[in-house]
């Protein structure tokens, strides 16, 4: 009886809803985590805002399915072709964009490569457009199978989507914290002039992260393709949560929180549609985005705000002196 | 002309009104905000929902939605007036998504239809049916818009503006107050797109969440960058050039009609990075802006012949000054700790009025960080810093400079894509049109007090002998001449204690022999100087008296001479006897 009332006031019509709702959120944020964790690692050290992660994110799935429908490869080789593709487009957006465009502003490189990054999105979805048109593919071939626990249902592609997150954010983490490579990624996201004089190349450790991010993000697009279609406007929702999970989670931690923050964001937002309806549950993620980036600033932050409202005081004082005079 | 031709340079227009209102935002005040469509939203909802449920006449629902408009963003200035560039992006980014979703699941505003059966616009009693009618009214409602923004961002403000999107700390160490100036240009820019967002809902008749999404955001952003930030004629051309990229393509270019616009914004996506790679700042930059070039135009001519080395009012430069001076500043007991380290360890000094004191020690000794304490950029953990009597310690940066005290740095940090003259006269305190109830209440008063800044900013130039380089970038001159432009912006600060953090050092020996020579004449003139200064020639030739810092303490003080007596302090600085 109290359990019902309980969830009735909760506004929770069972509790297999719940559950559904957990394991869907955990499913989701294993994919929201890849991709944030990607993007978290190219803000992180080569600083460049990077928009068209998404067009890389939509190649990789697009191309994959291109190379199983139309040029017959089977599942496994079509997937490493795609990756394979969207790694090469990351590093030639690196190459042949970013690296120009941000050598030529110098030090206020970030809007010229934001808005350079936003060119990169329209041309990319219009060109696949152009060359195999605006209809979504299907990416199948993944053996079909659902389990039902208790009414609550998922599919071997979430158990397998969940467990290939798992390792390769902690390969990633392990690659950052333990090899020779990832010292020196982590001392050019730390100090990028000190790693240059200590003889770390760093023109090569950014393509190394473009090349890491791409595939790591490519993964996450991979298994959104095989689980809904592929489509030229895959990549731009998954942008936006890519850009939460990595400036909730920060961008110096290592892969591994990263995802776990994504599956967080995941939980939130599969949660929140409990009692909101699906479009609005976006603005759960998207308020905490504001919450998390008007807390950010700290005690710091907060005497700068102290400091503004002083002098709006003062200035609201000099209005009302002059008004009297 | 073609009804198709007049469609599409009305839909420029009405761009070009959410354009030049960004680029006062993100052109002059460097605050990049991609939330421009969201504010445009509530704008254009606002006056559409007033009229079809309530009534509302046209013009009252246009400054309704406005001032709603502005509100939003008062309020979305405070976060960002606390987060760095890019998180700036993302929070706006917040904002753009957050307003759509609400306005969406609104019933009452239409769901993902809107608002359709907008009352037609009346103006003299003619209606404005098809695009001809629209063409004048926007033509003068962009001129208005124009002239406004104009108004502001060339204005005392609009120069702080650009001061704060070139170097913050620079604007706010001369005193000026940056913190209500960005919540001022956020509500006020915010407030001109609630405008744009009601025309563009009444020009086509419909206020759809389409009109306003993200994209739209992005075309804005995009317009101001290809036209050229800080130039709202260049927003105006940047309008033109991404909405009317789509119209020429399709009829200019012959293409097959299921393929044109894909290729269209192909085209458009390269136009974008072509820009951005061959022409940064734009098609039109900031200094090709219209008042830029009419100023140039009016330019008096250069003062002939070469400017005086030792400055006007050298004759006095013999006397000593008096060495019963009153002490101006009193520093009592000042500590500031950084973790563990002893940055500032018990400093106790004073700085004596006509006075020229040095502060010198071995590097990492503290001494930068003393002028950072005194000037609120750090406050101390203990201790107290007294100007005239006066306790100031903890008071932020811009009130420390209107007090009387301010600083030069180390890195000159001049406003590099300022003109030289711009630099100086900001620098003006207490100046009429730096806020915006001057710049509209009291026009003319702001006229006459431009025209006083700009004599008072020539009058330093002079002094520092730059006179002739007033309509040069201040970013393309050479080092020592960015510090003497440095001195002359503190100078135009007037101020009567001046901080000066290396003024000599990386500059050629000429211009150590002209700087030395001013602020040898400063000081006789009766400001309190201070000088932190690795050149010891210069600290000789300059100072009166001399505080030698070690390890954050005062371990010695007195005039050179008998400094360099005390073997040990000479060691300490220079490694070797």
């Amino acid at each position: 009886m109290t359990h019902q009332l309980l969830a009735t006031i909760l506004g929770i019509d069972s509790v297999r809803q719940v559950v559904q709702a957990i394991v869907s959120g955990v499913v989701t944020g294993a994919g929201y985590g890849l991709i944030g964790a990607a993007l978290a690692l190219i803000l992180g050290v080569t600083g460049r805002f990077h928009f068209a992660i998404g067009s890389t994110y939509m190649v990789t799935a697009y191309l994959a399915a291109v190379a199983a429908d139309i040029w017959g490869l089977p599942l496994i080789p079509a997937l490493l072709v795609g990756l394979a593709i969207g790694t090469v487009f990351g590093l030639l957006i690196e190459a042949l964009v970013y690296h120009p465009l941000a050598s030529r502003a110098g030090e206020g490189a970030l809007l010229p490569v934001f808005v350079g990054s936003l060119g990169i999105v329209i041309i990319t979805e219009n060109v696949v457009r152009l060359i195999w048109g605006n209809d979504t593919r299907n990416l199948g071939g993944f053996p079909q199978h659902t389990y039902n626990i208790g009414n609550v249902t998922f599919t071997l592609l979430d158990v397998t989507l969940v467990v290939v997150a798992i390792v390769v954010l902690g390969g990633l983490s392990l690659i950052l914290a333990r090899t020779i490579l990832g010292e020196q990624i982590r001392a050019v996201r730390g100090n990028p002039l000190m790693a240059q004089a200590v003889g770390v190349n760093v023109r090569r450790i950014f393509y190394v992260v473009f090349a890491l991010g791409s595939i790591v993000a490519g993964i996450a697009a991979l298994f959104a393709g095989m689980k809904f279609a592929v489509e030229p406007a895959m990549g731009n929702e998954p942008v936006f949560y890519a850009f939460v999970v990595a400036f909730v989670a920060g961008t110096r931690r290592s892969p591994i929180f990263v995802g776990l923050v994504g599956i967080g964001i995941g939980l939130l937002e599969s949660i929140s549609t409990i009692w909101v309806s699906e479009n609005v549950s976006a603005l759960t993620v998207f308020g905490l985005l504001f919450v998390a980036l008007a807390v950010r600033s700290g005690p710091a932050g907060l005497k700068q705000l102290s400091g503004a409202l002083s002098s709006v005081n003062r200035q609201v004082g000099r209005v009302q002196r002059t008004g009297g005079s | 002309m073609p009804v198709f031709w007049i469609d599409v340079i009305n839909q420029v227009l009405i761009f070009a009104v959410l354009a030049m209102s960004l680029n006062l935002l993100l052109g002059y005040a460097g605050q990049v905000s991609v939330a421009h469509a969201a504010f445009a939203a509530i704008g254009g909802y606002a006056a559409s929902y007033l009229a079809i449920k309530n009534g509302v006449s046209v013009p009252l629902g246009f400054l309704i939605g406005m001032a709603g408009a502005g509100l939003v963003g008062l309020l979305i200035s405070l976060p960002a007036l606390l987060l760095a560039e890019e998180y700036v992006i993302l929070l706006t980014l917040s904002v753009q998504t957050i307003v759509l979703v609400v306005i969406t699941s609104i019933g009452a505003l239409g769901g993902l239809y809107g608002l359709t059966g907008l009352p037609v616009v009346t103006i003299f009693g003619k209606e404005l049916l098809r695009p001809e009618d629209w063409l004048w009214p926007l033509v003068i409602v962009n001129l208005i818009v124009f002239g406004i923004l104009s108004w502001v961002g060339e204005s005392p403000f609009g120069r702080i503006l650009r001061g704060i999107r070139d170097d913050q700390l620079a604007t706010q160490s001369l005193g000026k107050d940056v913190w209500v100036k960005k919540v001022i240009v956020f509500g006020l820019t915010s407030a001109v797109a609630g405008l744009g967002g009601a025309l563009l809902a009444y020009y086509n008749g419909v206020s759809s969440p389409g009109l306003y999404e993200f994209s739209q955001s992005i075309l804005i952003v995009t317009m101001v960058v290809v036209g050229g930030r800080g130039n709202l004629l260049g927003s105006v051309l940047g309008a033109a050039v991404v909405i009317g990229a789509g119209p020429f393509f399709q009829k200019v270019i012959d293409l097959s009609p299921e393929t044109s616009s894909l290729w269209r914004l192909i085209a458009f996506g390269v136009l974008l990075i072509g820009v951005l790679a061959l022409r940064p700042e734009g098609l039109l930059p900031e200094q090709a802006s219209l008042p830029a070039l009419l100023r140039r135009l009016r330019r008096r001519p250069p003062v002939a012949g070469t400017p005086p080395l030792v400055p006007a009012g050298g004759a006095t430069a013999a006397q000593p000054p008096p060495a019963d001076a009153p002490a101006i500043v009193n520093v009592e007991d000042v500590r500031k700790s950084f973790g563990g380290i002893h940055a500032v360890d018990g400093l106790s000094f004073e700085l004596k009025q006509g006075h020229v004191t040095g502060l010198i020690g071995p590097n990492g000794a503290g001494k930068t960080t003393v002028f950072n304490l005194l000037t609120g950029a750090l406050t101390p953990d203990d201790g107290k810093v007294e100007l005239r009597d006066q306790d100031i310690t903890g008071w932020p940066i811009d009130r420390v400079a209107r007090s009387g005290m301010v600083r030069s740095f180390q890195d000159v940090r001049i406003f590099p894509n300022l003109t030289v003259l711009d630099n100086v006269r900001m620098a003006v305190p207490g100046q009429r049109g730096e806020n915006l109830r001057d710049l509209f209440l009291m026009p003319w008063a702001v006229v006459g007090g431009q025209r006083k800044a700009i004599a008072a900013g020539r009058e330093k130039l002079e002094y520092v002998g730059l006179a002739e380089k007033e309509g040069v970038l201040a970013g393309s001159l050479p080092f020592g001449e960015q510090k003497l432009l440095a001195l002359a912006r503190i100078l135009a600060a007037e101020a009567d204690v001046l901080l000066l953090d290396e003024p000599a050092s990386g500059i050629d020996a000429e211009w150590v022999d002209r700087m030395v020579a001013i602020i040898r004449n400063l000081s006789r003139e009766g400001m309190t100087v201070c000088i932190v200064e690795h050149n010891l020639h210069v600290v000789e030739r300059l100072a009166d008296h001399i505080y030698f810092m070690d390890g954050g303490k005062i371990v010695a003080a007195g005039p050179m001479e008998a400094l360099v007596k005390e073997e040990h302090l000479v060691e300490a600085y220079f490694g070797q006897p």
